[in-house]
């Protein structure tokens, strides 16, 4: 399956790919615009980074340059710390007001 | 319409549907595994891509632990349940404006002749190319530029997981003399010991 | 390439700060697992003279290797570039760092918690790269690590509620911006092919050589990239993140993000802005910047004048700080002075910030309060404390002999310099609105009466915050041209090209 799909994958045009991420994006963008529950922004925010890296690694196929995919392995694991980071912070909302819907966060104002 | 083409359809079909999904769910469990079912598709296509490291790396990575940590936390907590927002105030029009315009900005950049002839973007990448060119993303080439040009961010990124691991034990970690005094004034005020004080009752 | 013809010392010299922070990294982890609990109260100490001590290297360092070829960004890839400008922001964060530190030390949020020093080390880490990045990638990583060791110090105090809901927004708006700035470096690498500075900006100007639609291009990338970088230094549409996260957050935290983080932001703005884009779209970005300049200094003073809780007055005039200093980016369409305006700003800004802050501390160790009107009589319980709040101010009003004075000059004179007139007029009549919220601090503690006017006790670490701020912005505003001097030369090493 492996070369297969190398194989069978590389004729399409690098646009294609960056249609498909931009359209990948675009679901990101209005999930994070959409939804009020913080665990899906999170997950649309994961899926703006994805759109970003599938761009990234067709271009790095296009100019067959190597940085392109370097690109994609730093922002997966910068990924990984910020989810960490970011789940801990929910729970810790979780815990003083059992719930996590953005906007019930409002103690602030002014 | 080449095998190619259309294998790219099906997964782009496939991918596209399940961020919609994701999107849509009313269920948080549901959400992530969409989810998961769309990065499965982007690592396929890295594959098509001549990245089969990143691949690997999408599927460990991303797939295996941070979406492992996403239904974790929303175990964790009982939070599968979600309310879709019955009143769409002005988000629900801004997002669909945001949407077309991004959308229509972006093939308008892609399928602009002018700017397609200027980018040395290749647009049909030929078998011969390709074949030419096979050690192009293979893990030992990656590996030898991550490790010579980008050795610094390399790094970098060491120091952020160990700093994100530190601090997600911080954030999450109750101080153990709070603890116990809130466990203690739990008990003393639920009367049916929801607390889950197994030990103590 | 790292090969082994590249000599240990210009694999070294670029990045010293950064090794010596991971050395008082380790130092500071070893501390806080082997050393008693009684001990630990050492901790903000060491990392602040860690802190201090690094910055003095630095800077005998960095002036002697400064503009040597060999030395200020060939070695590791080409992908640092070590100039007079990254020395410069260098030094602020460090001794913004240093200075956070001990304030920490006095504060009851954190006090002893060694975690808290360790993200600051990281933080501080990854601005030191931010402001000597010479390529996409590193960029990207080290905004991040910045980023994410914020976030951790802004929801750091999770016993408040007010402190995790301030993380939280804080991440959430980071993680937004930053994914959407993810995008357009995609499109910018995806448009060239590259992602080193000094190569990007040749290869984007052969992009609009011919037709507009290279430009319509270009002005969306920019666009992608303009929300990330202005989350980070809270730009108008971007702001919404900064009176919550000053109110909730922990006052140390609060301290460093509004000094360190906005410095190291521009820092890297103003690189970005002089280096990668290509002289056709200059019209485009200081056109833009110009409008998000005016309109980030009108509502964040607007905002100001209304608030009753001290921190949240500061972040929203943290925002109209903002947009004075984005006049100086703007003029850095025409002239190089444009990069020196905003970096003598962002000196003064830090120092100013840091000022206000420790009397922030100081008075919430004493009474616990953040609001205004807790601020009466505080000239008679402690006239030294009211003393630098007054300078502090001052300062932040632009009146002399603080140095506020000169950073608005120097700023208002290069957007005059480069044609923007109405900016510098837009500029000084917020200034003179800006006055306003900042002399009512000063009346609140002059002539305003509390019912229990004791006097307060300053803390021995917060007295040398207060020292050494309240007289660093005094001589910044009145032996104003050496520093001067200092910032027209490093803006003028920002364009050389390297060989």
């Amino acid at each position: 399956m492996f070369t297969e799909l190398q194989e069978a994958n590389f004729l399409v045009p690098t646009s294609y790919y960056v249609i498909l991420s931009a359209v990948l994006f675009t679901i990101g963008v209005a999930g994070v615009l959409i939804r009020r529950n913080a665990i899906l922004i999170f997950m649309s925010i994961e899926l703006m980074l994805n759109a970003a890296n599938l761009a990234f690694v067709a271009f790095a196929r296009a100019f067959q340059d190597l940085s392109g995919q370097v690109f994609v392995f730093f922002v997966m694991t910068v990924a990984a710390s910020e989810v960490a980071v970011g789940l801990a912070l929910i729970v810790a909302i979780f815990r003083s007001r059992k719930s996590i819907d953005i906007d019930e966060l409002h103690s602030m104002e002014g | 319409m080449t095998p190619g083409t259309v294998l790219f359809l099906i997964l782009a079909l496939i991918a596209v549907a399940s961020a919609i999904g994701m999107l849509t769910s009313a269920n948080a469990v549901h959400a992530a595994l969409f989810l998961v079912i769309n990065f499965f598709c982007i690592a396929l296509f890295y594959l098509g891509l001549h990245a089969p490291f990143l691949a690997m790396v999408q599927i460990t990575v991303y797939a295996g632990a941070i979406m492992v940590l996403f239904l974790f936390v929303i175990m964790l907590l009982g939070a599968e349940r979600i309310s879709l927002g019955s009143t769409l105030r002005w988000q629900g029009p801004l997002a669909i404006v945001l949407v077309v315009l991004l959308l229509g900005v972006t093939i308008f950049i892609l399928f602009s002749p002018q700017i397609g002839s200027q980018m040395p973007v290749p647009e049909v990448w030929t078998a011969a190319q390709a074949a030419g060119d096979a050690e192009f993303g293979s893990p030992a080439s990656v590996g030898l530029v991550l490790f010579e040009r980008y050795l610094l961010p390399f790094q970098m990124v060491g120091i952020l997981l160990l700093v994100a691991m530190i601090g997600a034990v911080v954030l999450t970690r109750d101080e153990l003399k709070t603890g116990r005094k809130r466990r203690e004034a739990q008990t003393a005020v639920s009367p049916d010991g929801q607390t889950g004080e197994v030990g103590e009752a | 390439m790292l090969t082994e013809s590249v000599p240990l010392m210009q694999a070294v010299v670029p990045v010293l700060p950064e090794m010596g922070l991971l050395l008082l990294l380790i130092l500071v982890l070893m501390h806080g697992v082997f050393s008693p609990k009684e001990s630990r109260r050492t901790v903000c100490v060491i990392t602040g003279v860690g802190f201090f001590t690094l910055m003095v290297i630095h800077l005998s360092v960095g002036f002697n290797f400064v503009g040597d070829p060999d030395f200020s960004g060939s070695g590791l890839g080409d992908i640092v570039r070590v100039d007079a400008f990254a020395v410069m922001f260098r030094a602020m964060i460090l001794l913004a760092a240093a200075l956070t530190c001990l304030m920490s030390g006095e504060s009851r949020a954190i006090n002893r918690r060694v975690e808290f020093y360790v993200a600051l080390i990281v933080a501080a880490l990854g601005m030191c790269l931010m402001v000597a990045a010479n390529d996409l990638i590193l960029v990207y990583v080290a905004l991040e690590t910045a980023s994410v060791s914020l976030y951790i110090m802004a929801g750091f105090q999770r016993d408040s509620k007010l402190s995790s809901e301030a993380g939280l927004k804080y991440y959430l708006f980071g993680a937004v911006t930053s994914a959407i700035l993810l995008y357009g470096l995609s499109l910018i690498f995806g448009f060239t092919g590259e992602t080193n500075f000094s190569r990007l900006g040749p290869a984007l100007s052969a992009l609009t050589a011919n037709g507009s639609e290279g430009v319509f291009a270009l002005v969306v990338a920019l666009l992608l990239v303009l929300v990330g970088l202005g989350f980070k230094v809270a730009v108008v549409p971007f702001h919404f993140w900064t009176p919550d996260v000053y109110e909730g957050s922990p006052t140390p935290s609060v301290a460093f993000i509004s000094t360190a983080s906005k410095a190291a932001s521009f820092g890297l703005l103003v690189r970005f802005f002089s280096i990668v884009w290509p002289a056709e779209m200059i019209p485009y970005w200081a056109g833009l910047l110009a409008a998000l300049a005016a309109i980030t200094m009108t509502l964040g003073n607007m905002l100001a004048l209304v608030q009753k809780n001290i921190k949240r007055m500061l972040g929203y005039s943290s925002i109209a700080q903002a947009g004075y200093a984005l006049i100086g980016v703007v003029a850095l369409s025409d002239t190089e002075l444009g990069a020196a305006a905003v970096a003598f700003y962002m000196a003064m800004y830090v120092l100013t910030n840091l000022a206000a802050f420790a009397v922030i501390s100081a008075v919430e160790w004493n009474t616990g309060s953040v609001q205004i009107a807790d601020y009466a009589g505080l000239s008679r319980r402690s006239f030294p404390l009211a003393i630098v709040m007054v300078v502090a101010m001052l300062s932040l009003g632009g009146v002399p002999p603080a140095a506020g004075f000169f950073g608005k000059f120097f700023l208002f004179s290069a957007a005059v310099d480069a044609g923007y007139t109405w900016l510098a007029i837009i500029g000084v009549v917020n200034a003179i609105i800006a006055l306003f919220y900042y002399l009512t601090v000063i009346k609140v503690m002059f002539v305003g009466k509390a019912e229990d006017e004791s006097r307060y006790t300053i803390r021995p670490r917060l007295a040398v915050v207060l020292w050494v701020t309240g007289v660093g912005i005094l001589l910044m505003g009145t032996l104003a041209s050496p520093w001067w001097r200092w910032a027209v030369e490093a803006s003028q090493q920002l364009t050389v090209m390297l060989p």
